[in-house]
């Protein structure tokens, strides 16, 4: 939910005791998430007699993954174990980019449109790309998903822009 | 047993079943048409289709194809995806046999010996006796479902709302336990899969929880959502860090002979068997089902073998054996599902997130209420399985020349694939948004050595878990130990407790690495 990878992978900002820097990062990242839920859900009703109240489930398991988190992390600093993972930027980014431009162009442009822009986009991703192939791939795809989805499926799918309908 | 037959005979007029088909261009002639059996067989071969493209696993093979069958009937939908889930799985064998990139966990083992023997111009035999044994399991599997169905269900119905909750708490200590790497980050993202299974209204007094008034959140966070995030986009993003393209060394000799020799069959047959029992049992165990029958049977092989060493140097038994263990147990797994309304894994929780959208809650009661749904999905499989049989073995021409297609290209359509099957499910474009957030929280997860199915499991069990645990505790005022004095409740916290302490025990888990090492020798 509001995880996000933003922990930077430097490891020289990990100090010498931390000797299990992936366990003691993932377990901090947890406790994160805990008490951002712990706080998300502060203003749900808790117990009402002996009955739950709205709030009392995620409280529960919010300390429950609060407490587990803190194990982990106690785990990244007694045991050994290996350096942060190196993260990459241009995969993430490209794919994520592409989600994105996909829902935005969705609904005001159609299916061909945002399928054709999110593959290419996509496409940025991996230095391997050829833009020849991918163009014909993008064409093939496009076409295959227009009539897969709205004819096949029968799902109600618009497909050209919205301006174009009108 | 008159009962079983009937049963499964009325499970195979289901699967039988014609449909009058009367197009208009031939005026008002209908032709008969047996909608059932071309959905299975649709969706083993689609599920063959994108099992075989290398580092898609079976979850995310499923959680992809699940909105192409969100239009069909409840029925063929769920024969449909029974399918894709088989063909899944069988793709992943020919994937780790032919090129050595096991498609899914479950066929990781399925490398070692099997593309040994590719190497040596014995593709097609490995190739030949991962159907036969998988088809061996799966008519046993079959059986065995149908022979536990109805009793479990019995048992299930006598459940109430404190018993369900232990056995829930138990099933998902089984898959702590049997499942790959730190039991305590596997409870972790467990406990995190609860909580984001609380995210929407709750379901009885109707609060938001944690929504922020955004009213998108306010139904919750969709499964199919989260599981293609989960699982489809974090694949590619981790892929595309990997390299898509190192290492992919096909196998280029001409797949010929697919013919096992009379000795290979000889051999293997003892095997099979081993592989089928140990899969089916494994399979009903909530937790590791396919994944961990198939490292299980490979070990047990590798014990009751005169002569260990030929392991890993293209020995058949080490295909027979775990090929048919984890077909017994994809199988198998879906008895806890059926009859108790637990999905013991995430393959299974995907089945529940489709039921739940046609409408049907899992459980004892759909056994009696629905069925022909039940028991023709359990038709279904052993149809599925033949057709994997005939289907497979001519065509694996064709999914060894989609194995040359290179990553580069694949991975952008599978983007695109995913957005709109995503979109499709609610015709909302915040779920594409959320299922990118979700990917790459995947991506972080996977780098951190968090497993994500523990999660799905976590997400599904979530709200059934908080009901019957508000239900019990309304229903014993408040007081805790009823888990523990109910006696069918206490048997079952009793053996999670046990199970719990005997995972963190040194002795035996080092034991269990021991299973899982196997593969990286």
């Amino acid at each position: 939910m509001n995880a996000t990878p933003g922990h930077a992978p430097v490891k020289s900002i990990m100090p010498n005791w931390v000797r299990n820097p992936q366990e003691f990062v993932g377990g901090i990242a947890l406790m994160a998430i805990a008490v951002f839920a712990l706080w998300a859900s502060s203003d749900l009703q808790g117990m009402r007699g002996f009955s739950f109240g709205a709030g009392t489930a995620p409280r529960m398991f919010g300390f429950l993954l609060l407490g587990l988190g803190a194990l982990i992390t106690v785990v990244g600093v007694v045991t050994e174990g290996p350096h942060l993972a190196k993260y990459h930027w241009r995969g993430p980014f490209f794919v994520t980019i592409a989600i994105l431009t996909f829902a935005f162009t969705i609904r005001p442009m159609g299916m061909i449109f945002a399928a054709m822009a999110a593959f290419l986009i996509a496409a940025c991703g991996s230095p391997e790309t050829r833009w020849k192939e991918t163009l014909i791939v993008a064409v093939c795809l496009t076409t295959f998903c227009s009539l897969l989805f709205p004819y096949a499926l029968g799902l109600p799918l618009q497909l050209l822009p919205t301006f174009m309908i009108r | 047993m008159g009962d079983i037959f009937t049963n499964l005979g009325l499970g195979f007029g289901v699967v039988f079943q014609f449909v009058q088909w009367t197009p208009a261009f031939l005026g008002g002639i209908s032709i008969p048409i047996p909608v059932n059996i071309l959905l299975c067989l649709i969706g083993a071969l689609v599920g063959t289709l994108v099992g075989v493209l290398p580092g898609i696993g079976t979850i995310a093979t499923v959680a992809m194809l699940l909105p192409i069958t969100f239009g069909l009937p409840p029925v063929g939908a769920l024969i449909m995806l029974a399918g894709i889930y088989y063909g899944a799985q069988y793709g992943g064998s020919t994937t780790s046999i032919l090129v050595n990139i096991p498609g899914e966990a479950g066929s990781v083992v399925t490398a070692l010996d099997g593309f040994q023997m590719a190497k040596r111009g014995r593709a097609g035999p490995a190739l030949a006796i991962a159907a036969i044994g998988s088809f061996f399991a799966g008519c046993v599997a079959t059986v065995l479902i149908a022979l536990l169905g109805a009793p479990l269900t019995r048992i299930a119905l006598a459940f109430g709302p404190a018993e369900y909750f232990s056995l829930m708490v138990l099933g998902l200590i089984f898959a702590v336990v049997l499942a790959k790497g730190s039991v305590l980050k596997a409870i972790a993202m467990i406990v995190l899969g609860l909580l984001l299974s609380m995210v929407g209204s709750d379901i009885e007094t109707g609060a938001s929880r944690m929504a922020f008034n955004i009213p998108e959140l306010a139904d919750g966070l969709g499964f199919a959502t989260l599981a293609m995030g989960l699982f489809g986009f974090a694949e590619i993003i981790r892929n595309l860090d990997a390299g898509g393209e190192t290492d992919r060394k096909l196998v280029q000799e001409k797949v010929s002979g697919l013919m096992p020799t009379r000795r290979d069959l000889k051999e293997t047959t003892p095997a099979i068997l081993r592989g089928t029992v140990l899969g089916s049992i494994l399979g009903i165990l909530p937790g590791g089902g396919a994944v961990i029958a198939s490292f299980a049977a490979y070990t047990l092989e590798k014990k009751v073998a005169k002569d260990p060493s030929k392991f890993g140097h293209g020995e058949i038994r080490g295909v027979a054996a775990p090929e048919s263990a984890n077909n017994a147990a994809a199988q198998t797994s879906f008895i806890p599902l059926l009859t108790l309304g637990i999905p013991p894994n995430a393959v299974m929780a995907l089945m529940v997130g489709a039921m739940t959208i046609h409408g049907i809650v899992p459980g004892p009661q759909v056994m009696q209420k629905q069925p022909d749904l039940v028991w023709g999905m359990i038709a279904s499989m052993w149809v599925g399985n033949l057709m994997l049989l005939i289907i497979n073995l001519p065509l694996v021409g064709i999914w060894v020349r989609l194995l040359r297609v290179p990553y580069r290209l694949m991975f952008p359509s599978i983007v695109v694939f995913c957005c709109i099957g995503i979109y499709s499910v609610n015709n909302a474009p915040t779920d594409v948004m959320i299922a990118g957030a979700f990917g790459l929280v995947g991506y972080w997860l996977i780098k951190h050595d968090f497993e994500p199915a523990p999660l799905l499991l976590g997400m599904v069990l979530g709200p059934l878990m908080e009901e019957n645990l508000r239900r019990a505790l309304l229903i014993s005022r408040g007081d805790w130990s009823v888990f523990l004095t109910r006696p069918l409740s206490a048997v079952l916290m009793a053996i999670a407790a046990a199970l719990l302490i005997l995972a963190v025990l040194p002795s035996l888990r080092k034991k269990r690495d021991e299973v899982f090492v196997e593969s990286e020798n």
